[in-house]
């Protein structure tokens, strides 16, 4: 998953680094994020057991399924909006608008 | 992982994913501490954990690290998937 060699001139080494860095540590974030998010709408908060109940398990695999899917769209969806809303100023204002 | 970087970036990266790591795992305990407290110590006319409270902590900190798991599982796959979609996207 790089996003490199998209016509830009040579990336530093410190460039590189900071990219590869970047990836990494936007990925770790989604992950924590989606574990606090899936836990707390999964996970009985009276921790009566130990262990995972079968409900739960099941509940969390479908979280993350949906985390994922959700992340998705709204990134789609927020490209897609930004290029009309920008179209739609004709370029007056810039930036978001919002 | 082909980050397309040479041998001596590939060790600064990894020293400073050691740092982050340290970083990372200092901050896992902060929340586990603040979740479990949060949900099981709600009695406060005492300043001794009962026994019900520190059964329910360690049942927390279990059931946390085997939510973790799972969730690291899970990433991982989803993660792939995307990926793979992505790349399937891209040679359209």
């Amino acid at each position: 998953m790089s996003f490199f060699g998209l016509g830009r001139p040579q990336p530093t080494s410190a460039e590189k680094i900071a990219a590869v860095e970047n990836e990494l540590k936007m990925m770790a974030d989604m992950h924590n994020r989606m574990t606090r998010v899936c836990s707390a709408k999964c996970v009985d908060k009276t921790y009566r057991e130990s262990d995972l109940a079968k409900g739960e398990a099941v509940c969390l695999d479908r979280c993350s399924a949906k985390f994922f899917d959700v992340h998705a769209k709204i990134f789609d969806q927020i490209q897609k909006e930004t290029t009309e809303r920008m179209a739609a100023a004709g370029g007056s204002g810039g930036g978001f608008g919002m | 992982m082909d980050t397309g970087l040479t041998a001596a970036e590939n060790r600064e990266l990894e020293t400073r994913m050691q740092k982050r790591q340290l970083k990372e795992f200092m901050s896992v305990i902060g929340n586990l501490v603040d979740t479990c407290f949060n949900s099981c110590i709600n009695d406060f006319t005492s300043k001794a954990l009962s026994g019900s409270e520190t059964g329910c902590i360690t049942r927390c900190v279990q059931k946390s690290m085997t939510t973790q798991a799972r969730m690291a599982e899970r990433f991982a796959e989803q993660n792939q998937a995307m990926a793979a979609e992505m790349q399937r996207k891209a040679q359209q």
